[in-house]
């Protein structure tokens, strides 16, 4: 009848030593194929795999079954069904044992009209039902850190299991043959899984557990969406190319390129008086020149990327040494745009050099010196750019190039075309130079930016030490500007020492990421006798039992506790944290777990300045966490 | 200036891509006996590409491959390529796949395949050098030498795999071989490698 649904199993039965594969047979092998042959009106779901075992064939994983088990579809009606039914099926399947033998099979079987009747086969379809996987009614959460996959969830009704063990769905998510570490706690239980060498970049955490306890074996489903590193890099290009653009019209108000430009312009109106169509002419040739040094410049670094792939090149802005010399950068060009030190300026004037007889020879090149003389400028921002355009297929990077320097060169090219436009243009003076200055701050407002990232990645005397590069920096550049001495030994001595200090402070320059070892930063360190204390002076009082090998306590210290909103509201509400490390099974420790009944950590307390302190859930999320701290009181 | 941030936050954010342990690195070098009772290193095809298969002629994946023309066309389309082939046995004496020196020549010829060498590699060493788990395991290294694919010959794998249709598959090495040659990236540089288990001594 439509809508009625039935069970029907389909039985291996292997000889001793055999076995058979799982929907992921793990490292080799392969799970068994079921093509139905169905009368109309009968449509057949997936097969319903019994939960899995593992099967270890050294020196590799896999998951399947021995002996014997039964592979269970439900067939289901969508229409009235005239019976008898002849149901077929055509079937594949891997029989292992040290070798493969592939089998292939025809089954029929025939339904007659009639209630169903319980009998010895419907028993062991029903007992291999229950062992089909289902929905994990805990709450639960997946965590990835580093190369580990955690998971969490906490145990409602004391119901615990002896082990647990996960089966992932599919390639790619986690190692078959490294051991999975299993730690239970009063209230909760976590996974330690190793995630796979093969990096797929999957999109969830899916498979099934199997969890043992005294009595029987269950398998529930798992899946939990996993944040994916991948940035939305394909989509974005579009972006990125109207940014490029947006940042090559901004370059010409750079105050490296603005002063050249504006002489440029200058010749614009003597010429205004000559035919439009000459100066259309040269903001043409100017606009060639520009574009393609950009062309140039992303051959060359396309060029380099791929050359240098082998030896392991790449421009990676995550380092430490980066964003340390990009600091250094933007100190140096915030100083250089407040004080009269203009390195640009050389090369400004080797435009004059482009001074030809031939008027469109000359658009051309000045084209060119204008994104050679924009360079000091650009070298920060467009190294960041550089970057990420290099990260992107080889026609995408020339893209962004090609879309900065028409960005670059089309205010120019525009003023060419209609020089009437020039009038709307503030005159070249005094203010460009203020104009210059006030672009210092903006350049220190990124090396504030960037010195914040470092932040995240060394720890703070690696951070001063930047600092003080910094200030090395500018000490060597106000005595590059104060170098106006006539005699010449001096004037070398100057350099040298100016030479001196910038090799200094790039020589202290953090190359690798630091422990931030938060531990020791400022945590106090439990006794009964200062908790005592911080209690009779009613202060809020936040105390964590961790030990190093509990794993549960140091993934919610890296997820929850040791976040940087948490620690913001740890620190506003100056509540004092002190930590008790059970790492050797302290006997002080040991006592005060007693007397909230427990034998393990994690535990978490949180004291209010009056009252019973609070027992926080053993699993910590950054959201619960905030909140309970938000309201104590 | 925000967009001066801009870039610089999309440089910090991207940067990470799919890959493995081995994936985009120097390929680790080895040296094993060919059939002919040569040895052969891999450091010496520097300068051509390189398709490392693992094969047991006893696994019914790989037999598949071989008895529907599927594995010998691949290698013809790499030897046209100018890619050195190498069929790498890793199984233990004693186990499935094992072969002595004329038996190997022997499969070869019977097969009509065209491997540039078969190696053995009865101690396993290699094979787990390279993580190989199934027969058959794909590898291709670049002319630098630089691991740039790893996994399956093609995406038949899969449950059904003995009811499918081999040559209608898409063949991740002639595809990853052609994308090599254009110089672009592979569109699927790690794929799940499916078949036997490898016959290591246990």
């Amino acid at each position: 009848m439509e809508g009625d649904d039935l069970l029907v199993g389909i039985k291996f039965k292997l000889a001793e030593g055999w076995h058979t594969y799982w929907k992921n047979p793990g490292d080799a092998g392969e799970g068994a194929s079921i093509e139905w042959n169905l009368p109309e009106g009968l449509k057949a779901s997936k097969i319903l795999w019994p939960g899995p075992h593992k099967i270890p064939v050294e020196p590799l994983m896999t998951f399947g079954y021995n002996d014997e088990v039964v592979l269970l579809t439900k067939i289901f009606s969508t229409q009235d069904v005239v019976f008898p039914l002849d149901i077929k099926a055509r079937v594949g399947w891997f029989t292992c044992k040290d070798i493969c033998i592939p089998q292939e099979g025809e089954i029929s079987l025939r339904i007659n009209e009639g209630n169903k009747i319980p009998t010895v086969d419907s028993n062991e379809i029903n007992s291999y039902f229950k062992s089909v996987p289902t929905n994990f009614n805990q709450d639960y959460r997946v965590e990835r850190l580093d190369d580990k996959f955690f998971l969490q969830t906490e145990i409602g009704d004391g119901k615990h299991y002896e082990n647990v063990y996960f089966f992932p769905d599919d390639y790619g998510l986690t190692n078959y043959v490294d051991e999975q570490k299993y730690e239970k706690n009063l209230n909760s239980f976590i996974l330690e899984v190793n995630a796979s060498d093969a990096n797929l970049n999957l999109q969830t955490f899916a498979g099934v557990i199997e969890a043992t306890d005294n009595k029987e074996t269950s398998y529930f489903e798992i899946s939990y969406p996993l944040l994916t590193e991948e940035s939305d890099s394909e989509q974005s290009v579009f972006l990125l190319i109207i940014f490029a653009f947006i940042g090559g019209l901004i370059l010409n108000i750079m105050p490296c390129v603005f002063p050249i430009l504006s002489i440029k312009i200058l010749r614009f109106m003597e010429h205004s008086e000559n035919s439009s169509i000459q100066t259309y002419k040269f903001g043409l040739y100017y606009s060639l020149g520009a574009i393609m040094s950009f062309l140039i410049i992303a051959f060359i670094l396309i060029f380099l990327k791929s050359s240098g792939e082998a030896i392991g090149w790449g421009f990676q802005l995550q380092y430490p040494l980066v964003i340390s010399i990009l600091f250094y950068l933007f100190i140096a060009l915030g100083f250089m745009f407040m004080s009269n030190l203009v390195f640009g300026s050389q090369l400004g004037q080797l435009s004059s050099i482009a001074r030809v007889k031939n008027e469109s020879l000359e658009s051309f090149l000045t084209g060119i010196l204008a994104v050679i003389v924009a360079s000091p400028c650009t070298a920060p921002f467009m190294g960041s750019a550089i970057g990420f355009a290099l990260l992107q297929p080889g026609i995408n990077s020339i893209f962004i190039f090609l879309s900065l320097g028409i960005g670059f060169a089309l205010p120019y090219f525009i003023l060419s075309v209609k020089p009437s436009l020039l009038a709307f243009l503030p005159k070249p003076g005094a203010w460009m130079e203020t104009f210059k200055q006030f672009m210092a701050f903006p350049m220190w407002g990124s090396a504030l930016w960037l010195l914040w990232v470092l932040s995240g990645q060394v720890d703070t005397d690696t951070v001063v030490l930047v600092l003080i590069g910094g200030l090395l920096i500018s000490l060597s550049l106000w005595l590059l500007e104060k170098n106006t001495s006539q005699i010449k030994s001096i004037q070398w001595v100057v350099r040298l020492i100016s030479l001196i200090l910038v090799l200094f402070s790039l020589w202290i320059i953090p190359t690798s990421y630091s422990e931030i070892d938060k531990e020791t930063q400022g945590d106090l360190v439990y006794s009964e006798a200062m908790l005592q204390e911080f209690r009779d002076s009613k202060e809020l009082i936040f105390l964590n039992f961790t030990a190093d090998w509990c794993i549960t306590c140091k993934v919610n210290e890296r997820v929850a506790l040791k976040t940087n909103a948490v620690n913001e509201i740890i620190r506003k509400k100056n509540i004092k944290y002190i930590e008790a490390d059970w790492t050797r099974k302290d006997f002080i420790i040991a006592k005060k777990l007693e007397e909230f009944g427990r034998t393990g950590v994690p535990l978490y307390l949180l004291y209010p300045s009056e009252g019973e302190p609070i027992i926080l859930p053993e699993i910590l999320t950054e959201d619960t966490l905030i909140s309970y701290l938000t309201e104590i009181n | 200036m925000k967009i001066f941030l801009k870039f610089i936050s999309i440089g910090l954010l991207s940067g990470t891509c799919f890959g493995s342990a081995l994936m985009d690195q120097k390929a680790p070098d080895f040296s094993l006996f060919d059939s002919y009772g040569k040895e052969i290193s891999l450091n010496s095809f520097e300068g051509k590409k390189v398709v490392i298969e693992w094969t047991n002629h006893g696994c019914p994946f790989v037999a598949k491959h071989y008895k529907t023309g599927n594995m010998q066309s691949t290698q013809e389309f790499a030897l046209e390529n100018d890619t050195v082939w190498l069929s790498v046995i890793s199984s233990a004496p004693g186990t499935q796949g094992f072969v002595s020196s004329a038996e190997a020549n022997k499969l070869t010829a019977s097969r009509e395949a065209s491997p540039s060498h078969v190696l053995f590699d009865p101690t396993g060493n290699v094979g787990k050098l390279y993580n190989a788990k199934t027969t058959p395991h794909m590898y291709i290294v670049n002319e630098k030498g630089v691991l740039k694919y790893e996994g399956a010959i093609d995406d038949a794998g899969g449950r059904g795999f003995m009811f499918k249709d081999l040559l209608k598959a898409t063949n991740y090495i002639k595809n990853g071989l052609i994308e090599l040659s254009t110089g672009n990236k592979l569109s699927s540089p790690v794929t799940k490698p499916y078949g036997c288990s490898v016959k290591y001594a246990s």
